[in-house]
Formats: structure tokens, sequence, C-alpha cells
């Protein structure tokens, strides 16, 4: 998996770090490295990542009043969202992506993700529930920047000596979205 | 910018062309909050998000924010969301269930009609002598079509019914079931609300009537992504059956649909959602139901439109609507509804969200290529070189004709068959008429 996350970023001669020990450094690595494999746009290998029931949903966040805080989300499955996807309609985005007539997509936009403050809510031996904060920049032709901030929960399940994503909850701190459009994968 | 002054026009619909800078001055912008949207009837929501007494959503009447209610005795009420005191907005929670609104600032409390029922220091302050009925909410007519909620505060504005004209026909089939049953629709929960970098005009001209813009959605039709098994984003690509595509305008409000006129009455149903044959079975009964229903006018696939200025639609089961908020010339928030068939099975309902979801809005797979592309175009609207030309509208100039083809359409439908900018002409002769005050290029009385 380390090996593999830096290909890209490694020149020849550098030295192999050590492999991650604990469970919280190698859910941090993974999540390091798939969002590398995203900047780096890699959509296909990402796409591996992911379970083939992969739930990926990002609600609709509403201005709520203090004694209905079940207002703040949209619901799963019932209500509008932002994204509610499974591996099918996200393998077809990248297939919109990669075709070269995806107006909103090119020329590719320029992304960063970062996660922190990882931190593993429970465990077991098939699966590991983890929330997260996400910062993702975007940056598309000259003058036009997205930033997206907001708090991610990720159920994984052990795969091998890796993961695969069961689940992903991702919550952007917008109720009105500030830009035109949701090209990027979070 | 003096609009009536100008030696040219800014819109010249006869041969085809306007000025660019009704996209970009901000003096024009003004005038139109003026002009054409406090003198229009807006849409503001749907009645399925209010179900009970109490219920209210934030929402935009254009520029101005509103608070739509169902008060306690169960009338629709769209309330200017500002305090009549100091202006403060006295709901701002975007949806909930409220007998009264406290105006968080000298704490001016309005019933959820709008009443004003309390103010502090009534008798030490103002000596009783406050005259409550002058300082209600300001409030807004309101008209109720078939589920969706209308509102203009302009008195003198003619009726709702009035506006609409001959583009009754086709709103009311919007706001129906895919079944063709009235009223059929309801509102998801979640109002999709986010901003383009551009004037709110070029999304309205695209719903009118753009069939010329095939090309922005060459992405999506190539990956395809209606339940249909074939490449396309349309569920009605699968119909087999042969029709003519009509650009039905309705000039004297300025508004317009895009639309198919099938050659033979009471077509077979084709498979439209074969990837789930539950969707499929449901929609096949709806097919006939329908056509039972419409009468003749069941020939008509109404595929979306525009209610001047600021409703566009998509229809032909992909029930959405955008409503431009006009927030600067070069700045639109769009406010992105999106509707499913009331009496559906479940099942139908999830396979039309997530369906809609993906075609619709920031994440949708169609609607990310012409926000782009109308984001890209404000750029040429704001060149000061190019001012020197105008915008070119001249697609299919000079064919259309009036209650065309079939009397039943309405007389006061002016129609242009193909890949035509006739619509968009007819969108701006309107918004001219209503900016300048000079009277409309497209009028019945002057065709004949």
């Amino acid at each position: 998996m380390t090996t593999q996350s830096s290909e890209a970023a490694t020149s020849p001669g550098d030295a192999a770090p050590p492999p991650p020990s604990t469970l919280r450094e190698r859910v941090a690595d993974f999540l390091a490295y798939e969002g590398e494999l995203l900047d780096e746009r890699q959509f296909e290998r990402w796409l591996e990542l992911l379970d083939e029931d992969v739930s990926y949903w990002m609600p609709v966040v509403r201005n709520f009043e203090h004694r209905r805080p079940d207002d703040e989300y949209t619901r799963k499955d019932k209500d509008a969202a932002w994204f509610d996807e499974g591996k099918q309609t996200l393998m077809q985005r990248i297939k919109q992506i990669q075709g070269g007539d995806h107006w909103a997509e090119e020329p590719l936009s320029r992304t960063t993700h970062m996660t922190t403050n990882i931190r593993i809510v429970s465990a077991t031996e098939s699966e590991i529930t983890v929330k997260c904060k996400f910062l993702l920049y975007v940056n598309r032709r000259e003058e036009e920047v997205r930033l997206f901030v907001g708090k991610r929960t990720d159920v994984l399940q052990p795969h091998g000596d890796s993961f695969l994503i069961k689940k992903r909850s991702i919550f952007l701190d917008q109720s009105k979205m500030l830009f035109k459009n949701l090209t990027t994968f979070f | 910018m003096d609009l009536e002054s100008r030696d040219q026009p800014l819109i010249d619909v006869q041969s085809g062309m306007i000025d660019r800078r009704i996209f970009s001055d901000e003096e024009i912008f003004e005038k139109e909050m003026e002009r054409v949207f406090d003198k229009s009837w807006l849409f503001v929501g749907h009645e399925s998000l209010i179900p009970k007494n109490g219920d209210y959503f934030l929402s935009q009447a254009g520029r101005e924010p509103v608070v739509v209610t169902r008060d306690s005795k169960g009338e629709v009420n769209v309330l200017l969301n500002v305090c009549t005191h100091r202006g403060m907005p006295v709901c701002r929670y975007d949806r909930g269930n409220a007998k009264r609104f406290t105006c968080p600032y000298h704490g001016w409390t309005f019933s959820n009609n709008g009443e004003l029922k309390g103010v502090p220091l009534n008798k030490e302050g103002y000596e009783g002598k406050l005259d409550r009925s002058r300082w209600g909410m300001i409030r807004a007519r309101v008209a109720r079509y078939y589920g969706s909620i209308w509102a203009t505060f302009d008195e003198s504005a003619p009726s709702f019914d009035d506006a609409l004209g001959d583009m009754a026909f086709w709103l009311r089939e919007f706001m129906m079931g895919p079944d063709g049953e009235d009223d059929g629709l309801e509102a998801a929960e979640g109002i999709l609300k986010f901003e383009i970098p551009s004037n709110w005009k070029f999304g309205a001209e695209n719903t009118a009537g753009d069939l010329y813009h095939d090309v922005s959605h060459n992405s999506v039709q190539r990956v395809g992504i209606s339940l249909t098994g074939l490449r396309t984003r349309h569920v009605w690509n699968a119909d087999k059956n042969t029709f003519r595509t009509l650009n039905v305008t309705f000039p004297a409000g300025g508004h317009a649909v895009r639309a198919n006129l099938y050659d033979t009455p009471n077509r077979e149903y084709f498979s439209q959602w074969s990837q789930n044959p539950e969707a499929d079975a449901y929609f096949r009964d709806a097919h006939y139901a329908r056509q039972k229903r419409l009468g003749e006018k069941e020939r008509l696939l109404n595929r979306g439109g525009v209610v001047f200025p600021n409703f566009a639609y998509n229809s032909a089961n992909r029930t959405s609507a955008s409503v431009w908020v006009p927030r600067a010339a070069g700045r639109t928030e769009v406010w992105k509804w999106v509707f499913l068939p009331k009496n559906a099975p479940q099942v139908v309902k999830d396979t039309m969200r997530n369906y809609l979801l993906r075609y619709a809005g920031p994440a949708g797979m169609v609607e990310q290529d012409d926000f782009e592309n109308w984001h890209s175009a404000q750029v040429g609207s704001e060149s000061v070189a190019a001012e020197r030309l105008p915008m070119n509208y001249q697609l299919h100039l000079g064919h259309a004709k009036w209650a065309w083809p079939e009397a039943w359409i309405g007389e006061g439908a002016l129609v242009d068959e193909g890949v035509s900018e006739h619509a968009q002409r007819v969108f701006y002769d309107r918004w001219n008429e209503m900016m300048t005050g000079k009277p409309r290029v497209f009028r019945r009385e002057a065709a004949e």
C-alpha cells in the first residue's frame, strides 16, 4: 500500500518508509492515499478502493431551529441530496470526466484533498467506522476557486493489507452551495 | 443606461440581435428588478412542503426574501421576510412550524399570517396608539395552481390566470403526475441552492428553448444516465414513435415550451425504464392513463419550458424546476426543486429521485455543463471589445406560425418547428416590452 501510494511522488533511490503499524496509522495512511489518487486523477484506481455496494452520500444542509436539530441534514433514501451514489454511478461520473468533452471538467480542475482529525469511532474485525474533517481545494481554469470544508464519516472494511470503503457520508459546512458545480469526488 | 432614447435598441428580435449589455450592465439589472420582477407573478414553492397548519419555508420571490406559510386557518400566505420596524428577516430557519415570528432585533412579533401581534413597550412607548393593522408583514398576492404557489407584490399586475394565458395547459400538465392526474406531484425535501457567476437570463433563455445546444451535453449522452438501457440522458429517447419538435411560445406573457407532437394519436408505450422493471410497469400504466385524461392533447410531450421571467421547468419524466434568483448582473442564485409523483409506489419515487439528482443541479451530469457554459458566456457579455457586435439570435428566423400545427394548441401560441431560437426571441420581446414600454413585435393583431 505505502509503496503503491508513493509511486508518483517517490524518486528512485528513496528508501521505502517503514510500514504503518497501528490501526489508526493504517487508516490515516489509507485516507491520505485515496485523496492522493484523486488529486493525481487516477480515478479508476480510486474506484477500486470502493466496495461493490458502496453508499456515497452528501446530504443538503439546512439552517434549522434549535428545537428541530433533525432538520439540519436531508434524510438518506428519502430526500434530495447533493450526492446519493453507488459504485455504478460513480463509475459513470468518472467516464464522463475522462472523455475530454465534459466541459465542466475540461480542462481538468486542480484539486488538493486533505483529511485531518482522524478518529476511529469503532472497530470490529469486519468494520471500522472513522470520522475525519476534510478540506478540499479546487482551482479551475484561471480564477475559479472552490473551498469545501466539512466532516466525513467513513465505514471501512479490512481488505488484504488495505481497506475497502463501504460507506461514505459527507457533511459539507455550506447550506447554500457557494459554487456552481460539484464535479469533484470527496 | 437610458433604455428609451438609445439610437440602437438593445433588443432587435426582427433581425435576431441582442445587445450584450443586457447581461452585464448593473443599471439595466436594477431596472429589471423594478420593471420585470416586481411586476410579474413569481414561483415561490409547492404546497406539499407545508402540509400542516403553521408549517413554513423560506423562499425567494425574485430578489425579495419571503416566508411561505400555511397559517392557523390553513390558508397559504407569502410574506416579505422583513420586519416592518427595522428591516430584519423575522424568520431565519429554512423551514419549520410556528404560530408566530418574533424579530430578533426589537421583538416585534407577527402571527403566521403576517399580522402584527406584539410590540414591546406598546403602552409606555407608543401610548397604545400604534396602528397594528398598518404594520403587519408586507403580504404578497398569492395564486395557488395545482400545488404550485405563485406570488407578486404588485397590486396592479393582472391576475395569475391572465398572466399565464394559454401557457396554462403546459404548467398544469407539468404539475400533473405521469398518469395525467392533476396536482400529482410532491416536492422532495431539500431545495438545492447554489450560485452561478452569470446573468439570470442565460438560464431562462436556455430553458425557454435552446435545442441548438446539444453539443454541450455530448459527455452525458456518451455515458447515458437514463434507465432506458440506451446511451442517452432522456427516457423519451426510447419512444420509437415519430414526432415533430415544436417551440411553442406565448408572446403575450413571454412564456415558452419545448414539445414533441407525436404523429399518431394514442401511440403505444415503448419501454422507457427497462433497467428497473417495477418503474417501467408504473410508467406503462401511467402512459395509457394519461392518454385517457388528456384527450386530443395527449399527442403532446411537454419537455420543459419557462414561465416568464424566472421559473424554468424540465418535464417528460424529469420533473424538476429551477428558479433563477437574480443577485447582480453577473451573479445568479439557483433554487432547484425536485418533484416526484405523489401517488407512485416508493420504488418509483426512489428511481426518479436518483435519476433527477444525477441529471440536475451542481452534481447533475447534464446541468454541470450548462452552468459551466453560462459562466463562460458571461465573459463575452462583459467584453468591451465584443460590444461592437450584438449577440446572434438568428437561428431559424421568420418561420413561426400562430395557433399551429393544430388549432387547439391555442390562439395565443406562436409556434416554430425544429432547432430554432424562436423561443428566445419571444422571451426577449416580452422582456423589452416590460423594460421599455414599447409594444411587442410578436402580436397576433400585428400579424393579421
